[in-house]
């Protein structure tokens, strides 16, 4: 047996769950699709004394449902269900769209968006999505319930801004511009991203750009919004050259790692040559 | 002293009350306490794919379930295949295709393909490739094994 030894609880509801987390105030884990704590556990990466399984929750915790005119995706709803929702794939193409650039076919039955998020892996493809989307991340925790927005969610590598006795139980996507192109560099097949990028924005019919986000994950210790260069491209038409100035823009919001993957000035080479493609692509309409 | 975890799980169609350490994962509870070593354990980290199972008919890799978690479930292995000594159509497939040299990966092979069988949906050979990517093997170079299932998949 790999990991070290903890206890196993079944939660029987969200508050349940609450319950426990509270209980064990920072020394609990929850585990929904197991995809990234359960390596975790049986590389000893962490230790903790108690795992809670929310896997009976998806009463509560896994629909895809309209709210509104956002579309709100419990935690527990996992990427394989991502990918056959008619739903999200009309409302929400960009989170369908990455979907395929995450694990296997394996992983992707297992792995949901609410473990994906809460994870808060630097190169994780949702937790990328959620930040170009400005999706908000709903938690519930023992003073009821919390709405943190994506920008306010990431907080470092692994680190999110939900409390020890909290438990996030939606992702809300409102409606968002409907133009998008994503990129991902790994060193393989659905490895974990060196670069992925996600840009996305509303064209006027007066040749401008509105609503314009550019994430980036895999380049900082979290994923990171690319602001300084979307400013730049906002109600503008956009040229060559202004397309070009804005991609470097995009280096003043990250900070990229030097690690196995890749060297921190491979990394910073990727960003403006990416971000500019990707722009180029939205403008033009192509791949 | 951390308590076992009383669980009830079908295999293969049969039904077994089991006690369970928590930090047990599913492919050493198939392997260690119900004796079916055709599951093989590689990474444990959820990389290599060897110990991909069927749990409730969908595919997942079965040292990233911890043992507790299969309470209720169907779980199907590469033992369930075969009836008797005459192999399932996909086995015969990759026999037929020489879609293995050591043997290692196949039974991951086998029951990420079985899943996709079943799911009846007919796949071009780039989408086989996809589906099957999280199975790694280091011997036949995938060929062999893309055809094997690739010939099921259409009816051959």
């Amino acid at each position: 047996m790999k990991p070290a030894p903890f206890e196993y609880v079944k939660a029987v509801s969200v508050a349940d769950a609450v319950a426990l987390l509270t209980e064990h105030r920072g020394d609990a884990r929850l585990l929904a699709g197991g995809q990234s704590l359960v390596p975790m556990l049986n590389m000893r990466l962490l230790r903790p004394s108690v795992v809670i399984d929310v896997n009976g929750l998806a009463d509560a915790l896994g629909e895809i449902a309209l709210q509104g005119d956002a579309v709100a995706v419990g935690a527990l709803v996992r990427y394989a269900e991502i990918e056959r929702s008619s739903l999200v794939a009309e409302r929400v193409p960009l989170l369908r769209h990455v979907v395929a650039y995450i694990g296997d076919r394996q992983v992707r039955n297992r792995g949901t968006v609410g473990g994906a998020v809460a994870h808060a892996d630097p190169t994780g493809e949702i937790a990328l999505v959620t930040l170009a989307l400005g999706a908000i991340m709903r938690a519930e925790g023992p003073d009821g319930v919390r709405d943190i927005h994506a920008e306010a969610f990431f907080l470092g590598p692994y680190t999110t801004a939900l409390a020890p006795d909290e438990m996030l139980t939606h992702v809300i996507f409102p409606p968002a511009a409907p133009a998008f192109r994503f990129f991902e560099r790994g060193r393989k097949h659905n490895d974990f991203a060196v670069l992925s990028l996600a840009v996305v924005g509303r064209p006027e019919p007066d040749g401008t750009w509105r609503d314009i986000r550019i994430a980036l994950g895999g380049v900082h210790d979290r994923p990171v919004l690319a602001a300084a260069a979307a400013r730049a491209l906002e109600g503008r038409r956009w040229d060559d050259a202004l397309v070009r100035d804005a991609a470097l823009l995009a280096l003043e919001d990250c900070d990229p790692p030097d690690d196995f993957r890749a060297s921190a000035e491979y990394r910073r080479h990727l960003v403006p040559v990416h971000v500019r493609r990707m722009l180029s692509a939205l403008a033009g309409g192509h791949e | 002293m951390i308590e076992t975890v009383p669980i009830l799980v079908t295999v293969n169609g049969t039904r077994h009350v089991l006690d369970v350490e928590p930090r047990m994962h599913a492919a050493d509870l198939l392997r260690g306490m119900l004796g079916l070593t055709g599951t093989h354990v590689g990474c444990e980290q959820g990389v290599c794919g060897m110990c991909t199972i069927l749990l409730d008919g969908t595919a997942v890799k079965g040292c990233l379930l911890l043992a507790p978690q299969l309470d209720g479930c169907e779980v199907e292995t590469v033992e369930g295949l075969a009836t008797g000594e005459e192999l399932a159509p996909l086995q015969r497939a990759f026999k037929e295709a020489h879609a293995l040299q050591c043997g290692f990966c196949t039974p991951g092979f086998l029951m990420a393909a079985t899943a996709l069988e079943r799911s009846g949906r007919r796949l071009t050979r780039e989408e086989i490739r996809e589906e099957l990517s999280g199975v790694l093997c280091r011997c036949t170079g995938y060929e062999g094994i893309v055809r094997a299932v690739e010939r099921r998949l259409t009816g051959g």
